[in-house]
């Protein structure tokens, strides 16, 4: 990150921003400090939201670009709110505060400054007190050399009373984000207000996210209010208003709440280089972005010596003739070579050499020296920059690389295209981890502009189950269970089978999900061929029937991977279904058994599919004498689906739990 | 002349040692390796008295990773706060054959603050190492020396801590001079201590441990001090943050911790002392009256931990309480013992282990810094009645899981006192549930559940208390796994006298619970109360079965069933009792009404291992009892 220079020379400009410019219209202010009213000490509920424990009365952000008394240019956030709390529920979450202070080198920090915090409340005879946060019991926590945490609990907080706090932030690190703000949080709002103050020599892109909608918004010109050295520019003064605005409610099978939580984001468009008084683009086009990327040490530094680790893999694809084979050889390579520090990052900070000799590093470290380690084999890779699904998605209004924060490998051997994460050493070659599904990813290349691709790829989550048992005369079912597990489940069965020390250990744990079943052997294979499916053999004995002296038993043909309950409960969905990857599971079951024995109710065989084709679920029974055969089909096709297919998707859930509820019924002849 | 000798030879022998030590993971004894995902090759670890403000302590371990789950045992984290401070780090990585890979030196540490989750500010602070070794196995050297400036408290030697870790030797040596007295407590030691004295008069005791087998997390296992290897050390005299003080015993260590770290912390203001006075004015009774302040203090405090220096220990003073309105156990504890004294009612300080899985008591053979929580103690005369005071919804006199039916110390005007805290018997952990339903033959399902919580149930929705009613209705279904279920209705009430009980009343419908095939209908016979216990088998068990608390589950659903249906199934009868458990169901008709009534009841003790087969077939049988469908044919 650079910082502009400034001289004393320099042109006014004015912020263009989408809304219309309103000159000299009176300013947004912040509501004043210190005074409560009765009608706000007795509240004693939020008709909005009755179900509310506390309530935001009002809340102001305001954010402005300025010289500092030591001549730095700092970005300075004021916050300003103030909460009622109608019960003690939620002291614990808005009655205590951290904030974050963050330095980027471990010396220059940000600062807090002018901390003011006061609660109102009744005491014990009932009348008006106030209590000031007392400065002796704010502490600072300092997590690490980049992370400071100022924390402080309210004092005096009784059932109906009132904090206000009040800080201000001073930051050096203003340059591509500007203060973003949410408007929405956990607890409803009735007013939440924030204030951008832009010199002219920076402009910004703004973005809303969220469902909801802002109450007013405004525009105007504060003249001359930035000075620095002499001298002056105008500013653009924005003020964006919500009123009302609801308690966000989480809601299951959904990607980061901030996808959701409705808030303002900020890009630098364009800012003035002061030395030549001349506006510039900061990132205007992909255009510049590639080439911002390729000059950046963190990202195309560590691409653009397309041999930079040649010494490295030589002995790895050595004797080694055709490309794929090389490939997966460096893959190999460098998941053995790491471990993944389990941080997402899209570049290599000190570089990938650094990270190879530590042996760790996050996701940036580990795929970029991926990609160059492929290159350095002479396997031509890309870099794929992407978006986690817990960071959320990408802002494709205008071009901009702050949306991502995860890198991937991407390369192209005999005309098939393959996607590589090496943070995980049991990710079979061209396999994704589910982080990385989400949303597009944009491949840059040191040597072609970058382009968008779709990260949902043809991955899918496969398993069969394949069951064969006979009821014997001692009431005891005897047979094999062997389930297959490919694609993205076998990754899954890999990682849970390798949390256990042995695979003994694994198959006694495995028999807390099949209650009432013995396992007496068990065979497994494949664990560590990553491009194999995932095979388990059961010799198992459940322990059915207490003796044979009944003239008929109830079965229920689903024995192991039973869903339970429908994930999907609620009446109406506001957010979309992301489940990441598409699913098929395939189950059959084959029972013998004794001869004096009969179905006495068969069951029909039922199909179901959603309209779009987005899943289906398909039972099959079949009947030869004493030997039946039951099995049934899931499939989920897509892994994103709309509001619009949320009661069909939940219908098809239905009909699974519901027939795994069947009960088939033995009977004497 | 002849000591110089010898110690020449030793040197040469030290340094023969060293250069043929080993560290080759092949090496490793074959009996160890069951279960083992790491191994402690050999570890010296050293506590030396210099001074009772100046202990050194001194660790070197070698340990070798088998596979990626033993990464987390080398333990490369080296805590420490304001009284401790670390005087260097150094180590050495070796590869699989013991030869140097890499050196380990104190700058390639993190250094970061310790959270323990839930306090607001503790003086923590750990110093991390974040490199990583990516081939298996490989062997880690690590020798650290600590300065501590206290004598209070000893960490425990503890050799083997984690599961699934081996050890082929740990020594510990505690060093003092002759003047300073310990005392220690021995843990499932396969060896006696030593006692001698070494070149420089200091008295040198010392422990061994050889050829551990890797031990398992084995479910429903008692608490550690059990079966673990474990040595605990306490000073006569000590030296803490400025507080200096000697025991022996409880009754000592009490009084020291009565009189230097409680007595003066009492005072509330002036104001609060009045209003104590008026609110409790017109009760006679001293039992009411420390209710109602119980509750004044519940109403107007809540729970914030700041842990620094004898802060650790010692509780904020009274007065700051009652103008800050929150603090930790031990502040909240002290505040409700000064308001209490204002109305001229006598309460205990009291120290515990606090745990909801095991009632791990203060050893009482063995004085020392033990316990993680403070609750208050009311002798009334043939009622004693206990307080938890950091939470502030529990009732009055009820303690929960989390200290019940556990050895405490007093901290009396007289001394340390050891006191045991009320047991709550499986009879009176009750869940108690009345169910009505209505089934049609579309298979809709409709009718009420109410159901009620007594002893440490009591406490069981406290969650969903504090909750808005549109997070409870979502949640619910949780409890419920009744699939489309309907919530219509949902209330609690909770009754908060001594015998306390929480309410919970349901209103639900939900579709297609049972379901039609030709004449046949099926449905669950219970959604509402299962066994949900995903127990797994163990093959080799090794300790005892450990059930902390027994509780018990009654059960009555009626169902109303469709019209023109009769009872296909054969009905459900089972009865089971064993010594931990037992478990009841009857199913009958009456009319047109299908009535069924289950009892499951789990006892608490500890039974030998066997028990734990018994215990899965137990479960078995209970959940296959649970999951029974009925089956209805058409007239």
């Amino acid at each position: 990150m650079n910082k502009p220079n400034f001289m004393y020379n320099m042109r006014k400009f004015i912020l263009l921003f989408t809304v219309s410019l309103i000159s000299f219209a009176a300013s947004a202010q912040d509501f004043p400090f210190g005074e409560v009213s009765q009608e706000e000490m007795d509240m004693q509920k939020y008709d909005k939201d009755t179900s509310a424990h506390a309530l935001v009365l009002n809340e102001h952000g305001r954010a402005r670009i300025s010289e500092t008394s030591s001549e730095d240019v700092n970005l300075i956030f004021e916050h300003h709110i103030r909460i009622k709390f109608f019960d003690d529920k939620e002291f614990e979450r808005y009655g205590t505060f951290d904030i974050p202070i963050y330095s980027s080198d471990g010396l220059v920090y940000e600062k807090l400054v002018d901390v003011k915090a006061v609660t109102y409340y009744r005491d014990d005879a009932g009348n008006l007190q106030k209590a000031d946060l007392d400065p002796k019991k704010i502490f600072r926590v300092e997590q690490d050399k980049h992370h400071t945490l100022v924390k402080f609990a309210m004092p005096a907080l009784r059932k109906g009373c009132i904090i206000e706090i009040k800080y201000e932030i001073e930051s050096p690190y203003y340059w591509n984000h500007f203060h973003s703000w949410m408007f929405q949080d956990y607890l409803p709002k009735l007013n939440s207000q924030f204030e951008a103050i832009i010199p002219g020599f920076w402009n910004y892109n703004a973005s809303l996210r969220g469902y909801l909608k802002l109450t007013d918004s405004k525009a105007t010109i504060d003249r001359e209010c930035f000075t620095y050295h002499g001298a002056k520019s105008d500013c653009s003064h924005l003020t964006f208003t919500m009123k009302d605005v609801p308690a966000f409610v989480r809601e299951e099978y959904m990607t980061s709440p901030n996808n959701y939580l409705s808030g303002v984001y900020w890009q630098l468009a364009e800012f003035t280089n002061l030395r030549t008084g001349a506006k510039e683009k900061y990132s205007k086009d992909w255009k510049d972005l590639d080439r911002e990327l390729k000059e950046q040490y963190w990202f195309g530094g560590q691409l653009k010596r397309k041999e930079m680790l040649k010494d490295r893999v030589t002995p790895v694809i050595a004797g080694k003739t055709d490309s794929l084979a090389k490939a997966k050889a460096v893959y190999t390579f460098i998941q053995k070579s790491f471990k993944w520090n389990e941080r997402a990052n899209d570049g290599s900070v000190d570089g990938i050499k650094k990270a190879l000799d530590a042996h760790t590093g996050d996701a940036g470290d580990i795929n970029l020296a991926l990609v160059n380690a492929l290159t350095s084999a002479g396997i031509p890779a890309e870099a794929v920059l992407v978006s986690t699904r817990e960071n959320g998605s990408i802002n494709k209004l205008y071009p901009t690389i702050n949306d991502f924060d995860y890198v991937i490998a991407r390369t192209s051997i005999g005309g098939k295209v393959y996607l590589l994460d090496a943070t995980d050493p049991m990710l079979p070659f061209g396999m994704l981890p589910l982080r990385c599904l989400n949303d597009q990813g944009r491949v840059f290349n040191v040597d072609k502009p970058s382009y968008w691709m779709d990260m949902n790829t043809a991955q899918r989550a496969k398993t069969t189950y394949n069951i064969e048992l006979t009821l014997g005369d001692d009431g005891k079912l005897k047979g094999n269970i062997i389930r297959y597990s490919s694609s993205y489940s076998g990754y899954l069965r890999r990682k849970e089978i390798k949390k256990y020390n042995s695979l003994d250990e694994y198959v006694d744990h495995l028999s807390s999900d099949m209650p009432g079943t013995k396992i007496l052997k068990s065979d497994i294979v494949n664990v560590d061929s990553l491009d194999m499916p995932v095979g388990e053999t059961y010799q198992v004995e459940m322990n059915a029937y207490d003796g044979m002296n009944h003239d008929r038993f109830g079965f229920n043909p689903f024995i192991i991977g039973k869903l339970k309950t429908n994930p999907f409960k609620l009446a109406r969905r506001d957010y979309p279904v992301d489940m990441g990857i598409p699913s098929e599971e395939r189950y059959i079951v084959t029972v013998h058994l004794p001869a004096q024995y009969t179905i006495d109710n068969p069951p029909q065989g039922q199909a179901f599919a959603m309209a779009s084709q987005g899943g289906r679920f398909i039972t099959d029974f079949q009947n030869d004498g004493s030997t039946f055969t039951f099995s049934y089909v899931t499939q989920i096709n897509s892994s994103v689906f709309g509001t619009d297919e949320y009661n069909s998707l939940k219908e098809l859930f239905n009909r699974i739990v519901t027939a795994e509820k069947t009960q088939l019924e033995f009977k004497k002849k | 002349m002849m000591r110089r000798i010898l110690l020449f030879l030793l040197l040469i022998a030290g340094i023969r040692v060293s250069a043929q030590n080993n560290y080759a993971a092949s090496l490793i004894p074959g009996d160890l390796l069951p279960y083992a995902s790491a191994v402690v090759r050999s570890e010296e670890i050293t506590t030396d008295v210099k001074e009772p403000d100046n202990v050194t302590y001194h660790v070197k371990r070698i340990i070798t990773v088998l596979n990626k789950n033993g990464d987390d045992k080398t333990n490369l984290n080296v805590f420490y706060d304001n009284l401790i401070s670390v005087k260097y780090i150094k180590g050495f990585i070796y590869n699989e054959f013991g030869k140097v890979d890499r050196k380990i030196s104190e700058r390639d540490f993190d250094d970061e603050a310790v959270s323990d989750g839930f306090s607001l500010f503790q003086d923590d602070r750990v110093k991390h190492y974040s490199r990583a070794v990516t081939s298996y196995p490989y062997t880690v050297e690590i020798e650290y020396e600590l300065k501590v400036k206290q004598t209070l408290n000893f960490a425990p030697w503890e050799p083997q801590y984690e599961t699934n870790v081996a050890v082929e030797k740990s020594v510990y040596s505690f060093l003092c001079k002759p003047d300073f007295n310990i005392r220690y407590k021995e843990f499932n030691l396969p060896a006696k201590g030593t006692v001698s004295t070494n070149k420089d008069g200091e008295k040198v005791y010392s422990w061994t441990a050889q050829n551990l087998k890797a031990r398992r997390d084995e479910p429903w296992s008692p608490f550690e001090d059990q079966y673990m290897i474990k040595l605990m050390v306490a000073p006569e005299k000590f030296y803490y943050d400025k507080h200096s003080g000697s025991f022996t015993n409880w009754q000592q260590l009490g009084k020291w911790e009565y009189d230097d770290l409680l007595k003066s912390r009492a005072d509330v203001p002036e104001e609060t002392v009045q209003y104590i006075k008026n609110l409790t004015a017109d009760i006679t009774d001293p039992k009411l009256k420390a209710k109602k302040i119980y509750e004044y203090m519940q109403q107007k405090t809540h729970y914030i931990s700041v842990q620094v220096g004898i802060g650790g220990f010692q509780p904020f003073l009274a007065s700051d309480v009652d103008k800050q309105g929150y603090g930790d156990c031990k502040a909240l504890v002290n505040y409700t013992r000064s308001l209490l004294k204002v109305a001229g009612i006598d309460s205990w300080y009291c120290v515990v282990w606090g745990d909801h899985e095991e009632k791990k008591s203060m050893l009482g053979n063995f004085a020392s810094m033990q316990g993680n929580h403070i609750i208050l103690c009311l002798p009334f005369k043939n009622d004693t009645t206990w307080l938890e005071c950091t939470a502030q919804h529990l009732p009055f006199g009820f303690l929960g899981d989390f200290t019940d039916d556990r050895t405490v110390l007093a901290c009396t005007p007289n001394g340390g006192k050891l006191m045991r805290t009320p047991k709550y018997d499986a009879k009176d952990n009750l869940i108690k549930r009345d169910a009505a339903f209505v089934l049609n033959d579309a298979g809709e399902l409709s009718g009420d559940i109410e159901s009620a919580f007594k002893g440490l149930e009591y406490d069981d929705r406290e969650s969903m208390i504090a909750k808005a009613q549109t997070e409870r209705l979502k949640d619910i279904k949780r409890y419920y796994p009744i699939n489309n279920i309907d919530i219509k209705k949902l209330d609690y009430k909770q009754d908060k006298s001594l015998d306390p009980v929480t309410y919970e009343n349901i209103k639900l419908t939900a579709q297609e619970y049972g379901a039609v095939n030709g004449s046949k209908f099926y449905f669950p016979l219970n959604s509402i109360d299962r066994v949900s216990l995903g127990l797994h088998q163990v093959r080799n068990r090794v300790n005892p079965v450990y059930i902390p608390h027994g509780y018990t589950e009654q059960d009555k659903i009626t169902y109303t069933l469709p019209q023109g249906y009769v009872l296909d199934s054969e009905p459900l009868n089972i009865a089971i009792d064993k010594p931990f458990g037992n478990f009841t169901v009857t199913m009958k008709m009456k009319g047109s009404e299908l009535i069924y009534d289950r009892k499951f009841q789990l006892k608490d003790g500890t039974f030998n291992k066997e028990v734990y087969d018994d215990l899965l077939d137990f479960y078995d049988k209970v959940r296959a009892a649970d999951n029974a469908t009925v089956a209805l044919v058409k007239k």
